[in-house]
Parts: C-alpha cells; structure tokens; sequence
C-alpha cells in the first residue's frame, strides 16, 4: 500500500505532547517505528505504558526480546483504563510516560463508528491532561480497513508517523521499506554518498530472501552510485538474494546500459508501467 | 573471457603471423583488410570467406551498404544466405565507440554463444570529418586488442576505387593480415595498435574559443556544475532528451578529477560545426591513455569502467595528456 509520505512525521521528530497515528500494514514497520517510540523514550527518563490488545502476554515478550528486563516498561491489557498507570508513574517521578496503544482491530471499532471515537477522544483528553509529559502513539494495522477510512483515523490525531531514516546527510536520504523489505533511496547517489548506501545495506536484517531498492525519488545517480546497486548483494549471506531496483530513474538505466551491469546476477529491473 | 585491457595484457598478443586460417583456430582473433577495384574483386574473396563461415557452423555477419549486401546475397545464392545476419552500415557504423559496444554486446550475447563469429564489414568513410576519419582509423587498430584471444574474425572491406589513398594506406598499418582470392598474407605495414593509438593522439587539441561557457569546479561543487551542464546543453540546442547523457559523461570526468586526479578542474562548453563540446581540464594529473576507455568494465577498476561508460554516452572522446596535465574533449552531436 502506497503511503503519503510527505505527510507523515519520522517517529524520532515527535515531541512530547503529541498524540500521533502510527499505520502500518507490514508487523515489521510497526516494530521498526514502536521500538523507536519506546527507546526515544527511555533516553528521555520517561516511562513506557504499553496497551496490548491480545492479552499482554505477547506484547511482555516482544518487548523483553528488544528491551531486555526493564522495569520501567510495563504492559497493560488494551481494555482497561490507562489513566490511573499514567498518573502512577508520573507519581513516582519520571520525566513523562510514553503511551503506545494497539488500538487495531474490533474492540476498539473501526474509525468511524462511536467506540472508536471515544475511545480516541479519551486518549487524547489524557495527553491534553498532562501536556506536554504524556505523549501517545496509537498503532494500527491497515489490514483491518480499507485506506478509505484512513482520513478518520488521521483526523483523531496530530501527526501520522513513518519509521526514521536510516540515514539523512541532506544529500542523499535513505529510507526503511517493509512490505517488501528494502530501503527507499531519495537524493543523489554518487561517489560521496555511496558509503551511506553500503551501510545501509549491510545493517539490514537478513530475514528477507529478497530486497526492494526504490528508486522512484532518486534526483541524480552517477556510476558509482550504479554499482553500488547492482553490487547490493555483496555484503550478505542470504543465498541467492535477488535485489528489485523499483522505479529506476533515466540515470539510473542509462549507466545500467552503457556500463554493461544492467544483467548483473541477482538484479532484476522491476518493469514499469 | 576477452583478452582486453587497458594496462598491458596478460597473454601475449596473439601471433598474427602464425595465425590459422578463419575457422580453425579457436580463441583466436583474425583480422584482414580486403583491399579491392571492381566487384569481381570483392567477390572473389568475399565469398569464400562467408561460405567458409557458413560450412563451420559460425555466426556469420556482413555489415555492409544495402547495394553491398544485396550484390553479397546473390552471389551466396538464397541457401547459403539465408545462413548470414545481414546489418546495415548505416547504423553499425554511427560512431567509432557505438560500433565497438555495440559489437562486444551482440558478441557476447548472440555470437560467441555459437562459437566462432565471423564478420564482412565495410566502413563508411564519406561524410566523414577528419576527427571523425582519424578515429575510425583509431578504432580499427583497437579491435586488434579489444578482440585479441577471443573466437573472432573479421574482414573489412576497403574500396579502393572511391576511397582516399590514406585511408586505404593506413588500413594495411591497422589490420595485421591482407586478405586476397589465394588467401590472406600478413601486412607487411602493420602497425603496433599501441603506437598506432598513441600516433592518433599526436594531433593536438584546438583551443577553446574565446565565446565558450567556462566553470571551475571542485569538492562539493558537482551539484551546480551539473546544474551548469543542463542549462548551457539546453542553451546551445541539445534537445532536451539527449542532455542527461551529456550531463552524465561530464559529471563522471569531473567526478574522476575531484576523486582521484588533481582535486580540481575546470572546463569549457560551446558549440561547432554542428556538435556540443565539453573541454575538462585536469592540471594536477598526466594520465596514462593506453586504450583508456575501451575495454568493458570489469572488476573494481573504477577509471576504466567510467572512461568505458563516457565514451559510450558521447559521439567521440579525446584524450590528450602531458606535463601541463590532461584534457578531455566531448563530442556530442547535436
């Protein structure tokens, strides 16, 4: 599913306060953005409020996989009222609370109906009760309606956000793709940026056969940048790793031509149009 | 796979002298000029060669003029040319550097995947400027090393009634056999590709006219030359579909210069008879020119495969480098 992404906030720009909508359609977006909520937050001295929709059990181990034992994160199931845990916390002397709610499926209702509404008008009552200590993000998972319904969702909250960059040095921004896995590259790709692109590429998670470059943004792409796509496999151990080079600009298929690396092995040109 | 580079080769080059007939050698290169007055002539060399190619089961291909191939056809007889790729001049030949791509691509891909290919082909030298004559001349002292140790063969036609007389004179010094109806023998004027090339680059570089855009540009500065680039290619009547090219090549030499030549350059654009000219001066480096440029990139040799990817974008590259350093001249046909 496309995203708007220009309309959407990198999650580590959030400031607290805020009460944001985090859409995701791949589990592995929702980690990648949640985790980041969660660390943003412990950095700060605050605590982490976590409503599980499914029972807490899986949120509690999910969470101790990433975190690790830590006594400041607690989980509470997705039903209950988190406004006392708020206040507790606060009490007892941090900094703020860190609110993350799976607010995806039925019992919440889908946007549009009552229970959801008032169910968002409350979250947002206790973010404006302590404003700016309490900071909410309220997660969805896109698979449960349809994109229609998604104007509800944002209008509930201040801010939708994405996953942070991977890198950004104003000339060359490098973004996480989930669904497929693989990086969205913005910018310019030459000689100077290119070092970003391989370390990009080498921190991936090598749970993914394949790997999806999306191109679609790229302004400019000299020949180093071109072989540094067309060698994207060389750092990983995944066996047979095809790299889909999705919308690749004019540059990018004209050096692909003349150098002679459009067929390299593992590279396949997603057809376009 | 192709016995190409531009530092000096692995193996020895192959013995032209000693070389085995077309067809019997196998990862050898054969290259002849057919020097010939009348059809008759042609035809009694040619054909047999394409016949011979043909009975081995080679690829076998005549880039030649319609009227060429049309009087080759009938001579084979239908059979036999129904056997033979047939592809005008016209379109082979556009420019010295897209004849050589375009020959390693269909090579590589459809020719050697058959074993042996065998190729007729006539140059077109009218119409021709003299850069562009010089450089065809370049590029067939090059095929010598480009295709040196690869199952290859080709004869290129020289019609010496219509052709100027340097232009068949240099075709002996650049083929290492002359081919004629009782077999080939070796030129007795063949010359080293290497001298030959360096020979070529004797002609020194005009000087920029006085009327030509210039920008000095270093570190950090490719952006706006690129910005440059674009706008002067555009003022100067480039279409637009055929800038990015041009902006590529130049942003490659210039990326070179910044990375690893002297750090900084500058360079000249204006327009000629006709063509997009872009001068990029190194003054920090002398670089070595020994077929820069003209082998297809392989392994990690950053310089090559660039020089290889900018002489592909352009109509002609020009190379000349010497104790003032290196400059580079881009054609671009407009």
């Amino acid at each position: 599913m496309a995203h708007p992404e220009q309309s959407r906030t990198a999650v580590g720009a959030m400031l607290p306060g805020d009460h944001a909508c985090l859409a995701y359609d791949h589990p592995a977006e929702r980690d990648a953005i949640m985790t980041a909520f969660v660390w943003d937050g412990l950095r700060a001295g605050d605590a982490v409020l976590y409503l599980a929709e499914a029972g807490p059990d899986t949120a509690k181990r999910r969470l101790r996989a990433v975190f690790g034992a830590d006594d400041r994160i607690e989980v509470l199931p997705a039903c209950g009222d988190p406004r006392a845990a708020v206040r507790s916390a606060l009490r007892r002397g941090y900094a703020g609370v860190r609110l993350t709610v799976e607010a995806s499926a039925a019992p919440r209702g889908r946007p549009g109906t009552a229970r959801f509404a008032a169910f968002e008008d409350a979250v947002d009552r206790l973010v404006g009760a302590h404003r700016p200590r309490v900071t909410a993000l309220c997660q969805y998972d896109l698979r449960w309606f349809d994109a229609g319904r998604l104007p509800a969702l944002e209008e509930r909250h201040g801010a939708r956000v994405r996953a942070d960059d991977v890198f950004d040095d104003g000339v060359l921004t490098i973004a996480p793709l989930f669904a497929p896995p693989g990086l969205r590259l913005s910018g310019v790709l030459d000689a100077s940026t290119l070092p970003a692109l391989v370390a990009a590429l080498r921190d991936l998670d090598e749970g993914a056969a394949h790997l999806c470059l999306d191109l679609s943004r790229l302004d400019f792409c000299d020949l180093e940048g071109v072989r540094g796509l067309v060698e994207a496999n060389r750092s990983t151990a995944v066996l047979d790793r095809q790299i889909i080079l999705r919308a690749t600009p004019g540059c990018v298929e004209l050096m692909l031509r003349v150098s002679g690396w459009r067929d390299s092995p593992g590279i396949v040109l997603e057809a376009t149009g | 796979m192709i016995g190409f580079s531009a530092e000096p080769p692995a193996r020895p080059v192959a013995d032209h002298t000693a070389a085995p007939a077309p067809g019997e050698g196998a990862d050898v290169l054969v290259h002849q000029a057919l020097v010939y007055r009348t059809r008759r002539e042609l035809e009694l060399t040619a054909v047999p060669y394409l016949r011979a190619g043909c009975r081995g089961g080679e690829a076998v291909v005549v880039v030649a003029a319609p009227e060429v191939t049309a009087f080759l056809g009938g001579r084979l007889g239908a059979e036999t040319a129904s056997h033979v790729e047939f592809l005008d001049a016209g379109g082979w030949f556009g420019g010295p550097m897209h004849a050589l791509a375009t020959c390693f691509d269909r090579t590589r891909a459809d020719w050697w995947p058959r074993g042996r290919v065998r190729l007729l082909t006539e140059p077109v030298w009218t119409g021709r400027t003299a850069l562009e004559v010089r450089e065809w001349k370049r590029h067939e002292a090059i095929l010598n090393v480009a295709f040196a140790g690869t199952p290859t063969a080709i004869m290129c036609l020289y019609d010496a009634s219509a052709l100027p007389g340097h232009v068949v004179a240099d075709a002996s010094r650049t083929h290492p056999e002359l081919a004629g109806p009782d077999g080939s023998v070796p030129s007795a004027h063949f010359t080293d590709p290497a001298d030959f090339y360096d020979e070529c680059n004797t002609v020194p570089l005009s000087q920029p006219p006085a009327a030509a855009a210039c920008k000095a540009f270093s570190t950090g500065e490719l952006p706006a030359l690129r910005d440059f680039l674009a706008a002067e290619a555009g003022r100067l009547g480039l279409p637009g579909d055929r800038s990015l090219p041009f902006v590529l090549a130049v942003n490659e030499v210039a990326t070179n210069i910044i990375r690893e030549g002297g750090g900084r350059g500058a360079l000249w654009v204006w327009a000629e008879d006709g063509e997009l000219l872009c001068d990029v001066s190194d003054p920090g480096r002398v670089l070595t020119d020994r077929f820069l440029g003209y082998a297809p990139p392989h392994g990690r040799r950053r310089h090559e495969a660039a020089m290889w990817a900018v002489r592909r974008l352009c109509h002609i590259v020009e190379i000349r480098t010497g104790v003032d350093g290196t400059r580079l001249r881009m054609h671009v046909k407009l």
